[in-house]
């Protein structure tokens, strides 16, 4: 129930991505159209982008958004899949 | 309120220059309606009229607040959306409060006059954006 209810969060690697291209937090602002501070709390985990917005980072660094975004670990998660038959 | 402030974006300079104005516009049409009314007879045409001489500016500086959130990112809108959620009920607090008191007769200076209340109308949504930038930085 828990972990339905929980927003488990996403992690990514927006900042390797962004440091093998040598862009700053700046750089990466203007390419997506977006603020410095939203980068910032997107590669810092305090906040998670919308969905297009997602999209919009995969595709600039030629990736799959998997391969991008990933959802954090669910604490728990064992536990629920124990439960499922 | 001040659309286009948090971030290095770059807000439309026409938007930037309308939300100095509007304002100065929308205060300078209150204290004109606030100068006025006094001067005449009240329950007049004129009374209406100057009553309402402020409504058109601020209808324009609502209009110029959405378009700005409009012209923001996500997160930017994110933090708006979060300032006005603690801002709208607690203005809403002080102003139902403000009637309560005066019908309790706790008159307050000024009969709790609209400028005395502002900055507690205000202050709410400036703490709001505080709290805000500060969780997402």
């Amino acid at each position: 129930m828990s972990a339905i209810i929980d927003t488990p969060g996403v992690n990514n690697r927006l900042r390797v991505l962004r440091a093998e291209r040598n862009w700053s937090q700046a750089d990466l602002a203007e390419h997506l159209g977006v603020s410095r501070q939203t980068v910032n709390a997107v590669e810092t985990g305090k906040y998670d982008p919308s969905l297009p917005l997602a999209f919009k980072i995969a595709r600039l660094f030629e990736r799959r958004i998997e391969d991008v975004f990933q959802p954090a670990p669910l604490d728990g998660a064992l536990d629920a899949s124990k439960e499922t038959p | 309120m001040n659309p286009g402030t948090l971030s290095d974006s770059k807000p439309r300079r026409s938007s930037s220059a309308a939300f100095f104005v509007v304002p100065v516009v929308f205060v300078a049409a209150y204290f004109a309606a606030r100068a006025g009314i006094e001067s005449v007879e009240p329950g007049s045409i004129a009374a209406l009229g100057l009553a309402l001489l402020p409504v058109p500016p601020f209808a324009w500086l609502i209009w110029c607040f959405v378009r700005g959130i409009r012209g923001m990112d996500e997160l930017e809108r994110r933090i708006q959306l979060e300032a006005l959620a603690l801002a709208f009920p607690i203005a809403l607090l002080v102003a139902f409060s403000a009637g309560l008191l005066d019908l309790a007769g706790f008159h307050g200076e000024g009969n709790w006059d609209l400028p005395r209340l502002w900055p507690l109308l205000l202050l709410p949504y400036w703490i709001g954006i505080a709290l805000a930038r500060r969780r997402y930085s």
